[in-house]
């Protein structure tokens, strides 16, 4: 871990929104009571190091028109990576997961994220997966959200 | 005002969505690749978080990478009448990241689920005892993430 403390504040920061203004970094300044030059430096250094993914927009799928769900299939052992490669080849797929249960066994282990551009393309997508792959696909959409809000705490 | 994103709006996210420039005037920077004054960047991009079709112009960070190495997803079996209750008591806890209610099938009864994230398994752990405690649940699983193949930003 190479991070300073200075880091680990613009980073809990960048968390939330970035100022809608034309300095954002000087608006940051003020609140961090950091330079404007020592933030701009630090988040280039965090992004090319990977510490930070992106500075970007981060998508309502939904709100923009697109469908989206989590997506579970019971995969055999010697199928997984045949199986995990036929699903990340869909743009639509943002997540892709092995997953086990640890107190009680579960009857899927691949889990995935998949979005499209409406209901009936992320039908097909999914239908298409089924076909290539020969395993059923069960599609848990959201029916309801509490909270999403990736933020992290950073000590 | 339709629902329907417009497609400049559209384009401006598609450029951006790799990552904004990290410049001490970003909107202007952006703006000049598109051809579009900054004071229209900055409302679209206003524009896009009032209505939700943005959720966060922020930060994506690489969690394990900072030492946030745990992440359990645990699913509860919570009956229906409870869901509202039970889902807001999840949603409090500050290492729950995401909780959603999701069908149930078959062979599949546990219908909300949490993404908890931790710097290690005992933190993820004490939240869901806290969890059981807090709303007298019994009936989960927690689902630990043993191979990650693919995780990238929603793209349009």
């Amino acid at each position: 871990m190479i991070l300073s403390d200075t880091d680990r504040k613009i980073l809990h920061r960048l968390q939330s929104n970035l100022p809608l203004v034309s300095r954002p970094f000087l608006e940051l300044s003020k609140e961090l009571d950091l330079d404007e030059d020592i933030i701009i430096e630090r988040i280039k250094f965090m992004i090319e190091k990977g510490y930070v993914r992106r500075l970007a927009p981060i998508i309502n799928t939904q709100a923009m028109g697109r469908e989206a769900t989590l997506a579970a299939v019971k995969v055999p052992e010697d199928r997984i990576d045949e199986v995990s490669a036929i699903i990340n080849e869909y743009s639509g797929v943002s997540h892709n997961y092995l997953r086990k249960g640890k107190n009680k066994h579960i009857p899927y282990n691949m889990w995935f994220t998949m979005s499209a551009k409406d209901d009936e393309e992320l039908r097909s997508r999914l239908k298409e997966i089924e076909d290539r792959t020969g395993l059923t696909v069960r599609s848990l959409p959201t029916t309801k959200k509490f909270k999403i809000g990736v933020r992290f705490k950073i000590y | 005002m339709t629902n329907k994103t417009e497609d400049i709006d559209i384009k401006l996210i598609k450029h951006i969505q790799e990552g904004l420039p990290v410049t001490k005037t970003p909107y202007k920077d952006i703006g000049l690749a598109l051809g579009m004054p900054e004071d229209e960047v900055i409302q679209r991009l206003k524009n896009l978080l009032e209505s939700g079709k943005v959720r966060r112009l922020a930060a994506s960070i690489a969690h394990r990478k900072i030492g946030i190495n745990a992440n359990a997803m645990c699913v509860w079996k919570v009956p229906k009448e409870r869901v509202d209750e039970v889902g807001k008591i999840m949603a409090g806890f500050e290492e729950v990241t995401h909780c959603y209610e999701r069908p149930i099938y078959a062979d599949w009864e546990y219908n909300v689920f949490t993404m908890i994230h931790g710097y290690t398994d005992a933190e993820c752990e004490a939240v869901i005892q806290a969890i059981k405690e807090k709303t007298g649940l019994n009936d989960y699983v927690v689902l630990y993430s043993e191979k990650e193949f693919k995780k990238v930003v929603v793209r349009i």
